[in-house]
């Protein structure tokens, strides 16, 4: 079972780094949806003595929410949107890949200093979620188009839903499902605002606040 | 009874959904507001049973915080009976998101598990966010891009903290806090202090703590005052609540020390960053969100300091809220009449509408802790910690950054009351309802400023012992 947790979380972060290396707009919420569907099947993995019901709500809530809807509302917004691809990128896709390598270094770096308590699933999932997290935090800083922008923080999510999956135990069912949900609702509010923010500007005003947004970080 | 108190206010947000007129909903949001505070106002006597297996219950530091989301939510629903009165846009959705919000923060005032909380506070910025945009013009529709946006990183970065907090109490298996705080000689400190940074930075970007301010003036600026008032009283206090619960599980693991140092260095960013700014800024909005980050930093700081200065940051809660009452709703109540909040625009307020000027005069003397409002008090009591516990440097640090926000803010303020009128304004009449929102918080801020009432003592003393673990 190990082997295929390794295997999802290493898919993940390749999948993270596709991301930050695609173009077209469409494409990334596409590779986002691969992403969530090997972030949802994780779950089945965990336990190797069997299913728990609760390995399958969480991955079936996951597949659901992040692979069927969180695409479909991020399409839908697209529709409304007139804009397929990302036009100006703070930093180059090419540099974009060099910075996402080097985060990646850093964060297996940073995860040989830290040992969770307990027997470990995989020695590869804290690395993995930190590098994802990071991965989605630069999605968000180096890209000036607002879907692009959502795609991040949805990606900083994936990485941090897949660290939680390390924690299953000490999270009740009812929480993880409440998370689940926020941050679907955070999408379907994120795009409404995108479709006004497009009747309002023509185009999207990410790129015109980016630079008082810089501030924030 | 608390599983009512925050179901009542979510199933009325759809009821307001439904077709009806704008008086009505308005009248709807009153009934249930005034609803909300009967039911807390009965918490005063005796505190209810915790419910769910102990995930919500209602201790002293939360009965403060949940009076203040609801005196903050009937002040603002008789302000709006006013507001909607010369308002062309509909008020459903606002309404709708109004009840919402108010729901979910009812949720983080009794949440006891650490990841409910998270899920509480997150929903409450999710449902705060469309309030932003409420005239939906470019400038708002950006700041509510910028809110969301730098909010969610904030939130996400506090959701990894929760993570890291469960980690750290990994042989106690459950984040409900009575469970943590009684085993918590078995937590591990390196995750514990990684998971209290993640946390500190996490809720602060939702407080609007400098350097995680960002959003605040535009948020501000451009929400509409009840709007305003609530993010800056409310939603922003429950995200501290979720500081003084991190900082109980610090007392009790001996990491005190190591979280006051930290309370008190983004506390002191957040006094000196507004100060930076305020004497540049032209728009009373945007002062009056500065004033805010100010106040969120003396929060922090008087929860850094410990001792009295605990006491003075848990009373200055309700005075900051009362405060913003004052002076958010009377910037909403100018804006309205002039269409701007700029100084360059709106002048001589006291000339055509006295009593709007009166207020604005009050908003100044209350929002920069001036006597005889409580405000004046409870910076006093922050500030008197700060000389207790010998840190003179600090104390004139924050004397002298108070000083700089009294200059910034009456600069504007006293431009815009008593300047010469740049063109006649059409005579509109001052609002019933408009201006009795005001003067209740006015009342009420200057009351407890020269007498507290027995009561909110004790109930203060109680949260202290609470948030001192």
């Amino acid at each position: 079972m190990t082997t295929w947790i390794d295997a999802s979380c290493i898919l993940i972060v390749f999948l993270a780094l596709t991301m930050l290396a695609t173009y077209r707009i469409v494409g990334i919420i596409k590779i986002f949806a691969a992403q969530s569907f090997v972030l949802g099947l994780t779950p089945f993995f965990l336990h190797a003595d069997g299913l728990t019901i609760r390995d399958i709500v969480i991955a079936m809530g996951t597949i659901v929410l992040k692979t069927a809807f969180v695409p479909f509302v991020l399409l839908w917004a697209m529709r409304h949107v007139s804009m397929r691809s990302e036009i100006k990128p703070i930093i180059g896709l090419g540099t974009s890949i060099v910075f996402g390598a080097m985060i990646i270094a850093g964060a297996f770096w940073v995860s040989l200093s830290l040992h969770l308590p307990g027997k470990p699933i995989s020695d590869l999932m804290l690395p993995c979620s930190l590098s994802t997290v990071l991965l989605g935090f630069l999605i968000m800083v180096t890209r000036t188009r607002a879907v692009t922008q959502v795609l991040g923080y949805l990606v900083m999510e994936n990485g941090i839903f897949l660290f939680t999956l390390s924690l299953f135990d000490v999270m009740p069912t009812l929480i993880e499902m409440g998370i689940l949900l926020d941050i679907f609702v955070a999408v379907f509010i994120m795009a409404i605002i995108v479709n006004h923010i497009n009747d309002e500007f023509e185009r999207s005003p990410a790129s015109v606040s980016r630079s008082k947004m810089g501030e924030a970080f | 009874m608390l599983a009512i108190l925050i179901l009542i206010p979510f199933i009325c947000a759809f009821l307001v959904m439904l077709p009806s007129t704008k008086q009505f909903k308005g009248k709807l949001f009153l009934l249930v507001t005034l609803l909300h505070g009967l039911i807390v106002a009965s918490f005063w006597k005796v505190l209810p049973a915790p419910e769910f297996d102990g995930f919500i219950a209602l201790d002293q530091m939360s009965l403060i915080l949940m009076s203040i989301i609801s005196l903050l939510f009937l002040l603002v629903a008789v302000f709006m009976l006013g507001y909607f009165e010369h308002e062309q846009r509909s008020n459903r959705k606002l309404i709708a998101c109004l009840l919402a919000l108010l729901s979910t923060m009812t949720l983080s005032s009794v949440s006891r598990h650490m990841g409910l909380l998270w899920m509480a506070v997150e929903t409450s910025t999710l449902f705060s966010a469309p309030l932003i945009s409420f005239h939906r013009n470019r400038d708002s529709l950006e700041a509510t891009w910028k809110y969301l946006l730098v909010c969610s990183v904030g939130i996400a970065l506090a959701l990894m903290g929760t993570f890291f907090l469960a980690i750290a109490a990994h042989d106690v298996h459950t984040l409900l806090l009575s469970e943590i705080l009684d085993k918590a000689s078995s937590l591990s400190t390196n995750w514990l202090k990684l998971s209290v940074i993640f946390l500190l930075v996490g809720y602060g970007c939702k407080m609007g703590l400098a350097p995680m301010h960002s959003w605040k003036p535009e948020a501000y600026g451009q929400s509409t005052g009840m709007v305003a008032v609530l993010m800056s009283g409310a939603v922003t206090q429950c995200s501290f609540l979720a500081l003084v619960r991190v900082g109980q599980i610090c007392g009790k693991t001996g990491l005190a020390d190591f979280y006051s140092s930290i309370l008190i260095l983004t506390g002191l960013l957040s006094l000196a960053v507004p100060a930076l700014f305020i004497l540049s800024e032209r728009n009373i909005k945007r002062a009056f969100a500065y004033s805010s980050i100010e106040h969120m930093g003396l929060l922090v700081l008087g929860l850094g300091m410990g001792g009295v200065g605990v006491f003075g940051a848990l009373f200055h809660m309700i005075n900051n809220a009362l405060a913003k009452v004052i002076m958010f709703l009377t910037a909403g109540s100018i804006a309205q009449k002039y269409g701007s909040s700029r100084m360059d625009e709106v002048r001589g307020v006291i000339h055509i509408y006295p009593v709007t000027g009166t207020f604005l005069i009050s908003a100044l003397l209350a929002g920069t802790g001036m006597f005889p409002f409580a405000t004046f008090h409870s910076e006093l009591m922050i500030l008197n910690a700060a000389v207790i516990s010998r840190h003179y440097v600090l104390a004139f640090f924050v004397v002298a950054c108070l000083a700089v926000m009294f200059i910034g803010v009456a600069r504007i303020v006293l431009d815009i009351v008593h300047g010469q009128p740049t063109e006649p304004v059409l005579e509109k009449k001052e609002n019933f309802f408009m201006n009795s929102a005001i003067v209740a918080a006015i009342i009420g801020l200057i009351g407890i400023g020269l007498w507290m009432p027995a009561p909110l003592e004790k109930i203060l003393s109680a949260a202290v012992l609470i948030a001192n673990g």
